[in-house]
This record gives structure tokens, C-alpha cells and sequence, in this order.
């Protein structure tokens, strides 16, 4: 590991003032900067830990009026909190699939949403679009983990946050502190698609900091469905998160996000459409998951991913009013 | 501080270990910063915790409270803990084996929850309690026990933080069925696969923690 400078601020204000600066890098669980760190992929000139924070983590609020989580807040705690179990499901499942019992006593919410892409190209120092003398090294090489969607552009990693499609699908905001003040954007905007390799995929930039996340009360019913080669340790191949807004047993609105098929979460608006104004019956789900793979462009070792979309889509929803037919 | 093996008090051999050598020349770089103009930031280093934003820029001494004992380290920011209770505490019973919070060998426990101590950095653990297995009860009611009992382990370098990520299993939850066993051990990686034997010793140990 490259040696770095170090500061612990007890404050947002003081966490903000010595991010901003080049090469600085914001530490809070680790698990993912530690590593790149080592690999030299990432070499900051300061590292600023923020878990000394107190105010940026903790959850407060409740199902009825909606939840406020700080950035801070670790994973372990989310998973044994009452009312995310038992309101938002769609989080709940999610955050307990994070990695291993260690990865959630170190991990925080706000780490697991800016962990950076785990395309093997990038973590092997080949930059985000992985290019070599004008060609891709994924679209070339081993692309097994890569996307299906936005296939066309040359940025075929995917977003690494299995939480962030959970809160999009919630509707969630996240809060972002920089030098220049504070703002409010929705989850989904934390993300972007790079153009070249000197863009970034966050749109939080480096002497910004993301100070807390806030999902709406809970109306209708929300799921995940993660469907993974390991049952630990690993991110999922492919997880779709649903929630779905009721009238009587049709679905008035919905909001669908699958995660592990492009470079951002993927809001699938084919399959919200198609599952829009029906109850959720198997036909219907099957339907909306065949829908949900419209466009896709898989590469040349990740076909497998279309089908894995079609049955996440499918279980998601189902999971959704109740109908676990593939637990029985 | 010597302490690889709790049952064994006949002193071995006197002389120096490779250990110590290693220790040894580690302090001496270590105050040969510290000579270099480092008292700055030794105060520096005290001042993180009380007084807010100070950066440390070199090489800082930390008191770290290790299995109910505290302890001076001099250490650079970059050092993990894993890297400082080996090397400079001699506390040798986390592994360092993927150093990648991935294997579990290093799995260590700071105020009651089991950590990857590869990937936690020493100077964020002032004022922590650290736990590692040299703490563990070694009797027929302890962990250590059950899986001696139950060969859970083969080459048992996975081992220590299997019994540490057990330990605290057990600590939070004492009567784990099968599935939470397996779920709270999801954190570790035995490549010989003894995890029939693993997943039995944990079973076990929760009856003999009771004093069943």
C-alpha cells in the first residue's frame, strides 16, 4: 500500500474541508478502498475516515412518514432494523446479501452506493472503459460480469451497488455536501456514464461528500430478487428490485431497477409498462420479464444474463404480493 | 507478550526468534522516523481524537486495547491492524492469508463485532476493544475445543478466524440453528472444505457454552 496522509474530523464541515483538494480519497468501511489502495488502482495523498462522524449515521424516521439514513450508517445495522424488514423488503433483502457478516460490520450505506466498478479490466489499472490501442479489452476479452444493456457505448462495466437499486426502486434521495453547499438529488442521479477515462461513473465529486439517504413513506408493496453464483462473499449476476403502487390487485404504478446488466442501475421501463394496470399473476410476471430484457445487447460471454433478467423480473414481482413458488 | 501458546509455559529456547529480529528492526525504522522530525506528529496523532481535523503524515504512536490489555505501537497510517498486532504486538493469532477482506483467516473482533482486520486500518482502533482467539477460553466449554473435537480443520490455516467468527456468532446469538450457523459463518473460507466439521464444532460449542 502506497503511504498516505490521515485525518479522522468529527464533522461534516471539517470532513468537506479537508476532502477538498486533489487526490484525496473519503474512508468510512474500507472494504472497497483498502483493496484498491493496495492494488494501486486508487493512491490517494489523503485518506479522510469519516466514521468518527457521529452525525452522518444512525436511522431515524418510519414507514409511515418516511426513513432518513446517514451515509454512515453500517450495513449490519440496516439489516436488524425493525421497520426496513418489515417495510422495505426490496432494501432489507438486499442488505443482507451484502457480502459476509464481517463486510456488513465494516461496510456503510454511503460506501456500498460509491464503491467503484469491480470490472476486472478496470480493477487491473485499465481505466473505466478499459481501452488498449483503440479497442476494448472487454468487448474483446473475458466479459462473463459485464453488460447487457448500453452495450453500444464503450463503458460495459456494471454499477456495483446492489443497494442502490433497492433505493432507486424506492424512490430514495441521497444528500451531498460540498464546498459549494448542499444538495438533494435523487439516488439514481449519483450515477453517470463515462465518456472517456477521465470521467468518473459518480457524479459526487471528489471533495463532495455524501451525508445521508432518504426513502419516502412506504405505499404499496416492494422486493428484491438477487440471483447469485455464490450464496456469500460475492455480488449478484443479476438482482431486480420491484415496487409496485396498488389499486385494488392491479398495479397502478411501478418502479422496476436491475442491477448487474449496465454500466448504471438499470430502470427497466419496458417492464414497468408491461406489468402497469394488471394484477401480478405468473402469467403477467413471466410477461414482465420477457419485456424487461427488450434491447439487450449481451456480448459475446454474457447471454446467460437475458435469462437471469427474464427470472429476476419475474420473482421480484411475484416476491412482491406474496408468491415465493420457487421456495416450495 | 509471548503468547502462541497458551498451554505451553516450558519457555522454549532461549535466543532470538525470527520474530523478535523482525520486531526489532521494525521499531528501530520506526524511531528512526520519529528522530526525523516526527514528534510533530505524534502530537498531531493525539490530537485526532480530541481536537478535530489535524492530518498525520508519518509514522504515529497508537494505544491499542488488545484482549483486555493496552498497548503502544508506533504505526503509519497505512498500517492495518492485522499488520500491527502480528508485527509489532505479536498477537499472531489472525491470519494474514487473501489480505483482501475475503479469505476471513484474519477475522478479529472490535467492540463486539467480528471485523476483517486486513482491511481495517490500526490507527482507526484507538480506544477500541480488540478481541483475537489468544482471549478465548481453551477449556472444554470454549470454541477452540469444539473444533479440536470435531476436526473442523485440516491444514487449519483458516482456522483462527473461523473460531473468532464463531466466537462472536455464538456471543450474539447463543442458540443458532443450522442455517444461522451457516449464515454467520458465511464470512470464511476453508479451502481443504472441512465445513461439515466446521458447521458441527459451532453447533457444538453453543451446547457447551450453556454448560450442557
Amino acid at each position: 500500500m502506497n503511504a498516505f496522509d490521515f485525518a479522522a474530523p468529527t464533522s461534516v464541515e471539517d470532513a468537506v474541508k479537508l476532502l477538498d483538494g486533489q487526490n484525496t480519497a473519503a474512508l468510512a468501511g474500507g472494504t472497497d478502498l483498502l483493496g484498491r489502495i493496495k492494488d494501486q488502482v486508487t493512491s490517494p495523498q489523503r485518506v479522510v475516515y469519516l466514521k468518527d462522524i457521529k452525525a452522518s449515521s444512525g436511522i431515524s424516521g418510519d414507514a409511515g412518514s418516511g426513513l432518513t439514513i446517514g451515509a454512515g450508517t453500517l450495513l449490519a445495522a440496516i439489516v436488524e432494523h425493525k421497520a426496513i424488514r418489515e417495510a422495505y423488503p426490496a432494501l432489507w433483502q438486499s442488505t443482507t446479501e451484502v457480502g459476509t457478516p464481517q463486510i456488513r460490520n465494516m461496510a456503510t450505506l454511503g460506501g456500498n452506493l460509491l464503491q467503484r466498478p469491480r470490472c476486472w479490466y478496470f480493477r487491473a489499472g485499465n481505466g473505466l472503459l478499459a481501452m488498449k490501442d483503440g479497442k476494448s479489452l472487454v468487448r474483446g476479452g473475458d466479459n462473463r460480469y459485464h453488460a447487457i444493456f448500453m452495450t453500444d457505448g464503450d463503458a460495459l462495466y456494471v454499477n456495483p451497488s446492489s443497494l442502490a437499486v433497492p433505493l432507486i426502486a424506492l424512490g430514495a434521495t441521497a444528500t451531498i455536501k460540498g464546498p459549494k453547499g448542499e444538495r438533494t438529488v435523487p439516488v439514481e442521479d449519483l450515477y453517470q456514464v463515462p465518456r472517456t477515462d477521465k470521467d468518473s461513473e459518480l457524479s459526487v465529486a471528489s471533495g463532495e461528500l455524501l451525508t445521508k439517504v432518504m426513502i419516502p413513506p412506504a405505499r404499496g408493496k416492494n422486493a428484491s430478487y438477487e440471483v447469485r453464483q455464490k450464496q456469500a462473499h460475492d455480488w449478484p449476476f443479476v438482482l431486480a428490485s420491484v415496487n409496485l403502487t396498488m389499486d385494488g390487485d392491479k398495479v397502478s404504478a411501478s418502479r422496476i431497477v436491475i442491477y448487474g446488466v449496465a454500466p448504471v442501475p438499470w430502470r427497466s421501463n419496458a417492464a414497468e409498462k408491461s406489468i402497469t394496470g394488471k394484477p401480478v399473476t405468473m402469467e403477467t410476471a413471466a410477461v414482465a420479464g420477457e419485456d424487461a430484457t427488450e434491447g439487450a445487447m449481451p456480448l459475446s460471454m454474457n447471454a446467460y444474463k437475458v435469462s437471469l433478467t427474464k427470472t429476476a423480473v419475474k420473482r421480484a414481482l411475484l416476491a412482491a404480493v406474496g408468491n415465493r413458488y420457487w421456495e416450495v | 507478550m509471548r503468547r502462541h501458546d497458551p498451554n505451553n509455559n516450558n519457555g522454549g529456547a532461549p535466543g532470538h526468534s525470527r520474530r523478535d529480529f523482525l520486531r526489532g528492526s521494525g521499531l528501530a525504522a520506526a524511531s528512526a522516523v520519529l528522530t526525523g522530525g516526527a514528534t510533530a506528529a505524534v502530537e498531531e496523532a493525539g490530537a485526532v481524537q480530541e481536537v478535530g481535523p489535524k492530518v498525520v503524515s508519518s509514522a504515529v504512536e497508537i494505544t491499542l486495547k488488545v484482549n483486555g490489555q493496552e498497548h503502544k505501537a508506533t504505526v503509519e497510517p497505512r498500517t492495518t491492524l492485522l499488520d500491527t498486532l502480528r508485527n509489532r504486538l505479536d498477537v499472531t493469532g489472525p491470519k494474514r492469508v487473501c489480505d483482501r477482506a475475503s479469505c476471513g483467516a484474519c477475522t478479529t473482533i472490535v467492540d463486539g463485532a467480528p471485523v476483517y482486520s486486513c482491511t481495517t486500518l490500526a490507527i482507526t482502533c484507538q480506544g477500541k476493544t480488540i478481541e483475537t482467539l489468544e482471549s478465548f477460553d481453551v477449556g472444554e466449554k470454549g470454541v477452540p475445543h469444539a473444533f479440536h473435537q470435531n476436526d473442523a480443520l485440516m491444514c487449519g490455516y483458516c482456522t483462527p478466524g473461523f473460531v473468532t467468527a464463531c466466537k462472536a456468532m455464538l456471543d450474539k446469538n447463543p442458540n443458532p440453528t443450522l442455517e444461522e450457523v451457516r449464515k454467520g459463518l458465511d464470512g470464511n473460507i476453508c479451502r481443504c472444505g472441512t465445513y461439515i466439521g466446521v458447521l458441527q464444532a459451532a453447533l457444538n460449542a453453543a451446547k457447551a457454552m450453556k454448560g450442557a
